[in-house]
Parts: structure tokens; sequence; C-alpha cells
């Protein structure tokens, strides 16, 4: 039996509207959250000044006589805590993600592969339970007497396991653009009698530069927004700290959020600044993934035109792609 | 045209650095406490007072810092600490901030010169309860007053709807055997009198709010309350003790729910102690000191002594 054509026509634009629906709905939710952000959080940030409370110190929500709402603290605090885990994270990271692009044996590659992905599906608060047994205490135990120190709660503790944290992020990304880089590229650096080591670092390396520097991006947004594994060893203490006092506690802006909201009066000034600080951590994330996807549009540039290049020095484009 | 963004936007991030290496001194934020109860609710039994282990501490050195653990801002345990110890708003600025009981128990059992405070019903035996003023705490010492660090759990009734039948049935309920046996180990029960209750096989909603400390044992209220009388719902929110008060004053609830004693100017309540809950001071097992006084306990607090021999 043959459907008549309106009938078809009908069904055709329901489809057409259902697969418009999914494809919106996300798209609604992140537009959502942004409306529920900005409407709660500017009327906080006006209603204590812009100033005061991007840089104001004192952060004393609750003090009866004299409030305090300044956040300038935990800014510092996210931007410490992310720095030290790019530090810690990213030399391992890029090298990892080069080794197992390029010099892994492929059965060790079967075994690093699973773990890698093991590793980016733990739970952060397994990451902040490890941290809070193992991590706080060593750094405790290392450094303590030495320097004085109150408790493991550190601004290094946070720092290392973020740094941790975000290796899954890194490599994976750092090795998909490695293995991107035209193969071409690595032979013709061989054939000009460079070894093995030095076509991976000098000549792989920088032509997948922007999708390394993306890898990194991406993990600074992990790092930037992770919340439970850091409250559990930063020590969330709401004090201004400097970069070199890292063997003190400190209070990043997403703890700040999560340790506070669970008693906070609803539409008190103490909950408007608290979504606050949750629109201030939204810009910094807004800016971090605007870098990362104008270094992923370079890339792709940078890429078609260096394959293409490659085609036309060499038309015999069917050299083995043995390795 | 996306790259002037992009641009703008890495400004504005490189500005938001140098803004604040311009504010960079000071930053003395005193977290203060809040009338909010917490949440409480770890119901583990105590590990009992009396029999604190053996003091170790051969390797433990008195002019280390004293590890400050606190819970955070508007946590009903550090209201009640604060307030009891009179500690105020002047909590130690290089306090540990914990968001849990469970994680002021792991900080203190894994630092040696760790010092923290949790809900008597949630001590554990890997870390050790302090005296307060000589005093053990346990249910013994908490029923009789003898421990200071303790905080009534109150119900909170306004004077329209004291003679309310359904109202006036629960808290029958609540003070009588049946109601108090749900107290459990937890807690402790303040009621010297306790009589039998019988099912009043009344029918109606009972709204209950406030302290999110009381939370736990209403709702094991709720439940042996139900079972004995099928005709009645109860339905309870949170928001803490203040917001508990306030709207029982103001009527939208039944009965309200408070962690903490009532202030002057909420003496027209009427209110009834339905269990006491104490506060232990508790430091590591390596530790060598067994008791404190509330003076001494102040001061670490505040960040008057810093040092372990700062005690003595």
């Amino acid at each position: 039996m043959k459907q008549s054509s309106a009938a078809l026509k009908i069904r055709e634009n329901l489809m057409r509207a259902v697969f418009f629906t999914a494809a919106l709905a996300s798209i609604v939710a992140v537009a959502l959250i942004c409306v529920f952000l900005f409407s709660q959080g500017l009327p906080a940030i006006f209603n204590v000044g812009v100033s005061e409370f991007l840089g104001g110190t004192r952060w004393a929500p609750l003090n009866s006589s004299d409030p305090g709402f300044g956040i300038l603290a935990f800014i510092l605090g996210s931007i410490y805590v992310t720095a030290g885990a790019i530090i810690l994270g990213v030399p391992i990271g890029i090298f990892s993600a080069l080794f197992m692009a390029r010099m892994c044996p492929k059965g060790l590659y079967r075994f690093i592969k699973p773990a890698l992905n093991l590793m980016a599906g733990v739970p952060s608060v397994i990451y902040g339970f490890f941290g809070m047994v193992v991590i706080v205490p060593a750094i405790f135990e290392a450094f303590g007497k030495q320097f004085d120190m109150m408790s493991g709660n550190t601004m290094l503790a946070a720092s290392i396991i973020l740094g941790i944290m975000i290796l899954p992020t890194v490599i994976t990304i750092a090795e998909t653009n490695l293995r991107a880089v035209p193969q071409e590229l690595y032979e013709g650096a061989v054939a000009l009698g460079a070894s093995h080591e030095r076509a991976v670092f000098k000549v792989v390396l920088p032509s997948a530069r922007s999708g390394v520097m993306a890898a990194v991006v991406l993990g600074v947004g992990r790092a930037i927004g992770e919340t439970m594994a850091v409250q559990m060893v930063a020590g969330n203490q709401p004090a201004l700290r400097l970069p070199w006092e890292f063997l003190k506690g400190i209070r990043t802006m997403t703890t700040n959020i999560v340790i506070e909201m669970g008693y906070v009066e609803y539409g008190s000034l103490h909950n408007g600044a608290l979504i606050a600080t949750g629109v201030v951590l939204f810009v910094f994330i807004l800016i971090i993934n605007t870098l990362f996807s104008i270094l992923n549009r370079d890339k792709q540039e940078k890429r078609s035109l260096l394959s293409l290049r490659a085609k036309r020095g060499n038309p015999d484009t069917k050299l083995t792609k043995e390795q | 045209m996306k790259k002037l963004l992009a641009i703008t936007l890495a400004l504005m991030l490189a500005l938001t650095m140098v803004a604040a290496c311009d504010g960079g001194d000071g930053g003395n934020a005193t977290p203060t406490p809040t009338n909010n109860p917490p949440a409480g609710g770890d119901n583990n039994p105590p590990a009992g007072g009396d029999n604190n282990p053996p003091a170790g501490g051969d390797n433990f050195d008195a002019d280390r810092v004293i590890a400050v653990y606190t819970r955070e801002d508007g946590s009903g345990t550090r209201d009640a600490f604060v307030n009891i110890t009179g500690v105020g708003d002047d909590m130690y600025i290089e306090a540990v901030v914990m968001r849990e009981t469970a994680q002021i128990l792991t900080g203190v059992e894994t630092s040696d010169y760790g010092i923290g405070y949790v809900s008597v019903g949630s001590l554990s035996a890997a870390v050790k309860a302090l005296k307060i003023d000589g005093v053990t705490p346990s249910n013994d010492t908490i029923k009789d007053g003898s421990y200071a660090l303790q905080r009534p759990f109150l119900l909170v009734v306004n004077d329209d709807k004291i003679d309310d039948e359904l109202i006036a049935d629960f808290i029958e309920f609540t003070l009588s055997k049946q109601g108090q046996e749900t107290i459990g180990t937890t807690w402790t029960s303040s009621v010297d009198d306790q009589k039998d209750y019988a099912a009043s096989g009344l029918t109606g909603v009972l709204k209950v709010g406030g302290s999110t400390s009381v939370e736990p044992f209403m709702n094991r209220l709720r439940e042996a309350y139900i079972a004995l009388n099928p005709g009645i719902e109860i339905e309870i929110s949170g928001g803490g003790s203040g917001v508990g008060i306030n709207e029982a004053t103001e009527g939208v609830i039944d009965i309200g729910m408070s962690s903490r004693s009532l202030r002057d100017t909420e003496q027209h309540l009427n209110s009834f102690t339905i269990a006491l809950d104490g506060v232990a001071v508790i430091v590591n097992k390596a530790n060598p000191i067994n008791e404190m006084t509330i003076e001494q306990v102040k001061d670490i607090f505040t960040g008057e002594i810093t040092r372990w021999s700062g005690l003595s």
C-alpha cells in the first residue's frame, strides 16, 4: 500500500522537528544555565560592588556586624593550583603522549591505553581521598618540621592531585594530535639523516604544536573546574596567598561554592555571592574554551596545508606507511 | 573577528592577574558562624569517651604547630562550637576548613598534631576525644550537664498552634518512652520521666521544618510515629535553625526544629527539648594530651595558641 505524498511529507516534517528538538536540548540547557547564573549572580556582584567583589580580600559572609564578600583570594587560589597542576602535569603528559604516539611497542600500548582510560574514569572523590590519606600526610612528613607547617593540606597537595587528574585529558588530546602529523614529515626528517628521537622531537612535536597547546588548554579547563578533590586536600582557608606560599592552604572558587552552598539561606546576599563566584568561574571557562577552539581551528588549517604541501612535493603518495 | 574576541578575553584574564597583584596584602577574612545547623547525621554509635586509648606520643614534638581543623561557615556543629567556647566570629584564619564530619575525622586521624571537633554521635575509635574541664563526653555527662560543650535539640511551637490536638499529640509522642527510644546512642535523651504513649487515632498533616542537625532524628521520630498513627502525614523541610524558628513564629510551619537554645527575642515560643547533642574536641591518638579547659580550646581555635607547647 502506498502512502500519499502528503502523509509522507507530514512524517518527514515531524521527524525533522524531533531531530531539531534533540539538537536544541543541549543548547537550551547551556542557555538556561547562563540565564540562571547571570540573573542570580550579577545583582549580587553589583550589590557588593564590582571592585569590592573581584578585588576584595576579606570573605566573611556570615559576620553579623561586618560581612565581607571579596573573592580575590579564591580567584588567585584557582589560578595558583591550576598553574601548579600545569607545571607538574603537562611535561609528564606531553612526554607520555610522545611515547605513546611514536615510540611505544604495540604490546605495551595495549596495556597503557586502557589504563589511561581507566584513569580518566576514576571519580574525583577517589582522587581526593587518595590525596587526603597519602599525599597530604606525605607532604607534611616531608616538609612539616622544616617549614613549620600546620598541616599537609596545601596548595602543593592540590596541585599534585590536579596534575595527576589532568594527565588523561592532556595525554589523549596530545596523542591524537601527534598521530595526526603527516607521516611524510617524519619520513622526510629520517631521510635527511635524523635519528628517530630527533625526528620526533624536532619535527613531529613542533608541527603538532597547536594541537599540544590545545591539550594543555583543555587540561587547564579541567583543573580550574575541579572541585571535590581540591576541596579535600587544599585546606580551604579563605586567606590571600602569594605564589611562593605553596606550602600553605588555599581556597579556590569552586571549593568556596561547594563548601558554603549547603547551608546558605536562599535569597540572601551570601547565596548571591556564591552564585556570583560561579559567574566568575564561568567566565574563566569561557575564556579557556574560546582559546581551545581557536587553537583547534588553527591546527586544522595548518594540517590541511601541510598535507597539501606534502602531496605536491611527493606525487607518489603510495609510499609505505610502515614505521 | 573571532581573533579579536580571543585577544580581548585573554587580555581580561591578564588584567585580572595584574589587579590581583595590586590588592596583594592583608586578606584577613574572618570566617563567621551562623544560626544554620549542620547536616549532622552520621549514625555511627559514639565511641564512648570512657575508654580513651592510652596516651601515645614518644615522638610527639610539642613545639610543632597545632593543626586546627574546623567546619565550614554555616555548619550547625561549628555554630554550636563557636558559641559555647566563645570563639565567636574570630575563628583562626589559618584553620583548615573541612566540609563534612568525616573529613574532620580523617584529617585529625592522619595528622599527629591535629585538633578538631565533631558531634559526639559521630566519634570514631580512630581519634581521641578530649576531656573538657575534666569531664569526658558521654551520654551521662551530657545529660547531667557536666559536659559543657553541648546543645539542645528543640521543637518550637507558637502560641496559636500550641492547643492544636495533632501538634500536642506529636509532642507528647516525642517526649514519651516510644519517642525517646529512637534516639539510640547517637544523641542523648534529656527526658527523665518518660511516659507510655498510646496511639491517638488522629488524622491530618503536620509541617515540621528547620535545623538540618535535628532532621535525622526527626526522620526517626516520623517513622515511629506514623507506624502508630497511620492516618497522619509529616512533611519535613530543612533550612536551618533560624529558618525553623522564624517559620514557626509566623505559623508557616506547625513545628520548628532548632539545634540551639532560644535567644532572648525568641522566648515567646513554646519550646520542648527533645534530645541533647554533645560536641567532642578530638585530637590524634599520638597526642599525649588528654584534657583541656574551654579557655584553652578557645585560644587554639582563635589562633592565640599556635603550638602544643603553648598550652601549659
